[in-house]
């Protein structure tokens, strides 16, 4: 094969697509995998990447969405055969047909979606080659490339923690293959996250079932993980200013401002300002901050263009901690990663816990890593040590691995080829991946 | 919610088939606490797909609309558009793809032999304590009250009086 060959690197996720080149350091686009119709619009859209200032310029304001992918799984291929085509034509600009492709997959995919993905890269696109890959793998692959030396380069294996959009996986990584014997599954994600959020500020406030993007800001923006649960539900009902949790989103009027925005964003941080410990006194410039604050609280029953967040900025992430609590029947995220650990080797066991990595948007969370630890210490065997690390770009590092992989000297070898595809079909083809 | 069957058997066929495994016991149950609680965690996966009335000339997607809400547009449009084309049959059948669990229910794992790692072996199974923190569904503090119709949690008269204005039993509909 012509060592010419470019290699797409596609993060094929159920929020977001990450795109680019092998070997970059980066990918080139990071698009929502969807098509959007704004309330102005009478047909479907592409939306711009977010890496882009036209970005910034759609008003999404109650755009409808579709996604090809449900529960993160493809169901739509057509859907995402019109967004791959609007993502190689016009923004990555690549020829398929002289291109090899990587392409991430999630963990137990179905044969029916495999072949149907197969089909859109060799029937629809006419890729070269192929490589499909699972998350982790790339994860723990570019991991270990930071730091040679490090543990896990060592032992050769870590436990993938990735906290995506559509679900949250505990996955053990072993000599860069993922033990998918031992991976567990918790049905819940980012997505999941902003609608519960939705519900709650349209029960609440105003009703914005229908903004998902404005209310994806608002999670990425006021959302935090709480490291005592208890302490901040007090510290929410608190009135006036010594309530430190408070703060005030405005939402789009679609005439001065199509996007919406956090109103004070050093009130919106004040519960952050020394880690665990809230300031509880307030300085004078935090009392007019406030006094604005009140005064405009009375213009918002008349319009209703903001609304305030309290005890909803932590609750919403607890449920990867509690999904009990909204009545569903799983465990959360500590017993999730004890029991995937358990599932491996118990010579495995201390290696795991000193090497969990996170990734995936909704590890983004302030403090998300130390209530996990919190959360998870009293569960593991004395002598072992917890230790755990954010990946330095949690969106990114899936990709970042594939693109590391598609630059390495053996990538060519472990592709199947269009040639191999059209002889054996795609069921004989996918075995090659996983062995 | 009773199915009697009778008046939307042609709807049923395709709809059962569309609906979560879960969904289909809440349905078959008359317990309306367990009905709310799983069309709510049902609904958590949703995506405002547009809930105007479908237009066979523009590409829609219905696919989150709830059950009441689809049947009941379905037929309305039936009635409507009698001489429906052919393109327009065509499109409908496009716009509408299998959900995941459609898919997950053909793929028909369970007959895998049971080393074989998959979807559902991958679930990481319920908590290990059955201990579970009530907040209430209205204001977000701790909650002592259920409500005796749909099982949400209150805190107060002031947090009940708003659930049963507002929200008691909407998502079993
Ligand atoms: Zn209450
Ligand atoms: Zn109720």
């Amino acid at each position: 094969m012509s060592t010419t060959t470019q290699v797409v690197v596609l993060d094929n996720g159920g929020g977001l697509i990450k795109a680019g080149f092998g070997g970059e350091r980066d990918p080139s686009a990071i698009l929502p995998n969807c098509l959007h119709k704004p309330l102005a619009s009478k047909k479907w859209l592409h939306p711009n990447p977010l890496n882009t200032p036209a970005s910034a310029e759609q008003d999404l304001t109650s755009a409808s969405v579709r996604r090809p992918m449900d529960r993160g799984y493809l169901i739509n291929p057509d859907l995402q055969r019109e967004i791959w085509s609007h993502l190689f034509t016009s923004i990555l600009r690549i020829n398929p047909s002289q291109s090899s492709l990587l392409l991430t997959e999630p963990l137990f995919s179905l044969p029916s979606i495999q072949h149907s993905l197969d089909e859109l890269v060799f029937e629809d696109f006419n890729f070269t080659s192929l490589y499909v890959a699972d998350s982790p793998s790339l994860v723990h692959l570019y991991e270990t490339s930071r730091s040679p030396n490090g543990l896990l380069s060592k032992a050769q294996c870590s436990l993938v923690v990735d906290c995506g959009f559509s679900f949250t996986h505990a996955s053990p990584v072993f000599q860069n293959f993922t033990l998918n014997y031992a991976v567990k599954r918790i049905d819940l994600g980012g997505k999941a996250l902003t609608n519960y959020l939705k519900e709650l500020i349209s029960f609440r406030s105003v009703n914005v079932m229908d903004e998902t993007f404005i209310i994806d800001d608002v999670k990425e923006n006021l959302c935090f993980v709480s490291v005592d649960v208890p302490r901040h539900l007090n510290i929410a009902r608190k009135s006036g200013k010594e309530n430190l949790l408070r703060c005030t989103y405005v939402l789009p009027d679609g005439v001065s401002h199509t996007k919406g925005f956090v109103k004070y964003p050093e009130q919106a941080n004040r519960y952050l300002s020394d880690g665990k410990e809230m300031k509880e006194d307030v300085d004078d410039h935090e009392e007019i901050l406030q006094q604005q604050h009140e005064n405009n609280r009375q213009k918002v029953d008349l319009t209703k263009n903001e609304f305030d967040l309290t005890n909803e900025r932590f609750l919403v992430p607890e449920m990867i901690f509690r999904p009990a609590d909204l009545g569903m029947n799983q465990a959360g995220l500590p017993d999730c990663i004890v029991r995937a650990v358990n599932a491996c080797h118990p010579h495995l066991h201390p290696v795991l816990y000193e090497s969990i990595i996170l990734t995936g948007g909704s590890t983004l969370f302030p403090h998300f890593a130390e209530r996990l630890e919190k959360e998870l210490r009293p569960l593991v065997p004395d002598d072992y040590d917890v230790k755990i690390t954010t990946q330095e770009d949690p969106l990114l590092g899936v990709w970042r691995g594939g693109s590391l992989l598609a630059s390495s000297p053996d990538f060519d070898s472990m592709c199947v080829t269009k040639a191999e595809y059209e002889e054996l079909g795609s069921a004989r083809c996918r075995k090659r991946f996983f062995h | 919610m009773e199915e009697d069957g009778s008046n939307s058997n042609r709807r049923m066929s395709s709809r059962t088939r569309k609906v979560a495994s879960k969904m289909v016991a809440a349905l078959a149950s008359s317990d309306n606490r367990t009905q709310a609680a799983l069309a709510r965690l049902d609904a958590l996966e949703n995506d405002n797909a547009g809930f105007e009335v479908p237009d066979p000339n523009i590409d829609d997607d219905d696919a989150s609309l709830d059950d009441d809400d689809q049947g009941f547009m379905q037929r309305k449009q039936s009635k409507g558009t009698k001489r429906k084309t052919r393109q327009a049959k065509a499109l409908e059948a496009r716009k509408a793809p299998r959900t995941f669990l459609e898919l997950l229910h053909d793929a028909n794992l369970e007959s895998l032999p049971p080393h074989v790692p998959s979807y559902w072996k991958a679930a990481v199974g319920p908590p290990s304590s059955t201990a579970r923190r009530h907040f209430c569904t209205v204001c977000g503090f701790s909650a002592n009250y259920t409500c005796v119709r749909c099982g949400m949690r209150f805190c107060s008269n002031r947090c009940q009086n708003v659930h049963n204005d507002t929200r008691c039993l909407k998502f079993v509909a």
